[in-house]
């Protein structure tokens, strides 16, 4: 069962220092209030963003904490490597800690890459500013024109703590500033630095692979990401970012042969994966190059065994690129499985056909006619009849 | 784009050479070593490459990064060189395709060479082999036979760090000095992945009436009174207000002691 609402925590007491008002919504329940994540609507289930508000939205109102997304990956990796770095940047603004394990890059040149997020009222960690005083010299009174009887008030500090907001933009040309970077704690799990260490004693998951695990389940052990752990301090989710698992740098000849020779290698790390995760606080992204993968019955497998999967399909390089229908979009997405947490049947998405656009602002979504629906940061209105609906911001 | 992955090989970059049995890679193949060269040193695996003789020179189980590094080492050049692989085909015979990536990989990063041009055969292996070694690469070039004779279509891929893919397209022949000579260009640049900013609509350019103010205009506007702004000396009596001009003082009798539950005070309880 993925991490509910009412299970965990104890009250939520904590008062912000310079907090623009001072209602305090009396609640019964015993909520936990862990900035960057915020209840459903349908269920009850403690939801983070992914980043990407269409992508949210697609997902039922965010990703549930405790489960697995995965991400096939399109043919060069752009786009599923940019859903990552999206995830990722989410977790640097939310505060929340982040753990990334790559076999190809360095997770320190995967984190220089981050985009930089759009600051209308993201908290940066600059020191607070003293309210100004009443007894303020003659001269201030100039300052306000019109609203002059408001001078004196306290100055309202216009960085809202990041728990007010679900769901940022970021901007793709930029990357993120050090400062708000290194803010955020993260580990790291480089494959080429873990020696090669004997061979496990079942043979059905690959050394590099119970390696990861064995690091992952470290991290959640001694920084209190158990949901059983001891509530000793203030909890926070862990965001799990794992590129290109199954490639043949992990040591899986999943994706190099037809009939390869562990080829469960890769389900069996997702069976643990998954059954870590649902006793904790914390969410994965993980990618994979299905496109090299040739057995679709374990493609089939690997999905299943996650719960949320969707598919990128780029049109770069196929004959695609030049059908004047898909001229506005850079490729197609597929939605596998939606998850069931909890419940019997899953909301499926309406469309069914999507196709997706990275702007330089944000990352967009769309799915085949209907009505179309505004979109917080519209800039412009699709053309033509047929995808122009898009997604509203929940 | 071919002439500029003949002449700059840039640092860590890994090229693969992807040919099949219609057309052959290998003529150019010997053009980037003849673009890149300087000297050269030739080692000779494929007389022997599972050590069946007593003495063999380099057996293919030797394709791991330590052999490599040291091999490498001998050469004694100062500068790193451009490790050029005649058939990766026949490597992926004998090791398996994760060993092989593995060790191209730590090629790249451990800086022992500067770049590495490799020759494969698309159609000797299966789709996912030749699939996941050509992922590993910087970029793909896929020849195929051309329409006339002589010529040679080559298809080029190049993935940039910043995850920019640029697919390029030329005819090209191969003089008998080891020269590549361009035919002609299909310049199909790839689209880039994030479009430049759509530029603002100014909405004062055409417009039928004048929003713009004369010099005279803004001087009256500036001196306009305003009707609710006071004097200095009213505005700080109003805003420092002195004691006992007009408190309220409120203490709450039995009327304000409203109960949510029982609004209208009658239940008995």
């Amino acid at each position: 069962m993925a991490a509910p609402v009412s299970t965990v925590g104890k009250p939520s007491a904590e008062r912000l220092p310079l907090n623009t008002t001072s209602f305090q919504k009396k609640t019964r329940t015993k909520l936990i209030s862990i900035p960057g994540t915020r209840p459903s609507v349908q269920n009850g289930q403690l939801l983070v963003s992914t980043g990407v508000t269409s992508l949210d939205y697609l997902l039922g109102g965010g990703l549930a904490v405790g489960t697995v997304l995965l991400v096939e990956e399109d043919r060069y990796d752009s786009y599923s490597r940019m859903i990552l770095k999206y995830f990722l940047a989410e977790g640097v603004v939310c505060r929340h800690e982040l753990f990334v394990a790559s076999a190809q890059d360095n997770p320190d040149d995967i984190l220089q890459e981050l985009p930089a997020p759009i600051l209308d009222d993201v908290a940066i960690h600059k020191p607070v500013e003293q309210p100004r005083l009443s007894c303020e010299p003659q001269d201030s009174l100039d300052a306000m024109k019109i609203a002059w009887r408001y001078q004196n008030l306290p100055k309202v500090q216009s960085a809202l703590a990041s728990s007010s907001r679900f769901g940022h933009y970021y901007d793709v040309s930029k990357t993120m500033e050090p400062e708000i970077r290194q803010a955020a704690k993260c580990h790291r799990f480089y494959l080429t630095e873990h020696p090669t260490q004997s061979p496990p004693t079942h043979s059905t998951m690959l050394e590099s692979y119970s390696a990861l695990l064995k690091s992952l389940q470290e991290v959640i052990n001694s920084e209190g990401f158990d949901v059983a752990a001891p509530m000793s301090k203030s909890r926070n989710i862990l965001r799990i970012g794992l590129p290109s698992l199954g490639s043949a740098l992990w040591g899986d000849d999943l994706s190099c042969h037809d009939n390869p020779r562990n080829g469960h290698a890769l389900a069996t790390f997702f069976y643990g994966l998954r059954a870590m995760l649902r006793s904790s606080l914390a969410v994965a992204v993980v990618t994979v190059p299905s496109h090299l993968i040739q057995d679709r019955a374990l493609m089939g497998n690997i999905t299943r065994l996650c719960d949320n999967a969707i598919a990128l399909e780029s049109f770069k390089g196929s004959e695609r690129e030049t059908n004047p229908l898909y001229k506005d979009y850079h490729g197609l997405l597929h939605v596998r499985q939606v998850p069931h947490l909890n419940c019997l049947a899953s909301k499926l998405p309406d469309h069914k056909d999507l196709a997706f656009k990275l702007k330089r602002k944000q990352f967009t979504i769309e799915g085949r006619s209907g009505r179309s629906t505004c979109c917080r940061r519209s800039s412009e209105r699709g053309s033509g009849g047929r995808w122009a609906s898009r997604w509203a911001d929940v | 784009m071919l002439t500029e992955l003949l002449q700059g090989s840039d640092a860590g970059g890994f090229i693969i050479i992807r040919d099949s049995a219609s057309c052959s890679g290998r003529h150019l193949l010997k053009s980037f070593i003849n673009a890149a060269l300087n000297r050269l040193h030739f080692h000779n695996a494929y007389s022997d490459p599972l050590g069946w003789t007593d003495k063999p020179t380099f057996t293919v189980h030797q394709f791991c990064m330590e052999e490599l590094a040291r091999l490498l080492k001998q050469t004694s050049h100062p500068k790193p060189a451009t490790l050029v692989i005649d058939s990766l085909s026949w490597i992926l015979r004998h090791v398996s395709p994760p060993a092989v990536c593995a060790t191209l990989h730590q090629l790249r990063k451990g800086g022992a060479v500067r770049a590495i041009v490799a020759l494969l055969h698309g159609d000797m292996h299966q789709r996912g082999t030749v699939g996941s070694v050509c992922h590993l690469a910087s970029s793909v070039i896929t020849v195929a036979p051309g329409m006339k004779g002589g010529d040679a279509v080559a298809k080029i891929t190049k993935r940039s760090k910043s995850g920019k893919v640029v697919q390029d397209e030329d005819i090209f022949t191969i003089n008998n000095d080891l020269t590549v000579v361009i035919q002609s260009k299909h310049s199909q640049v790839g689209h880039k992945q994030a479009d430049p900013e759509e530029q603002e609509m100014d909405p004062t350019a055409h417009l039928t009436f004048n929003l713009r103010l004369s010099n005279k205009e803004r001087e009256a506007k500036e001196k306009l009174a305003l009707p609710f702004v006071f004097s200095k000396e009213k505005k700080t009596a109003l805003l420092h207000s002195s004691p006992g001009s007009g408190r309220i003082l409120y203490e709450p009798d039995a009327n304000d002691d409203y109960d949510q539950e029982d609004p209208d005070d009658d239940l008995d309880v």
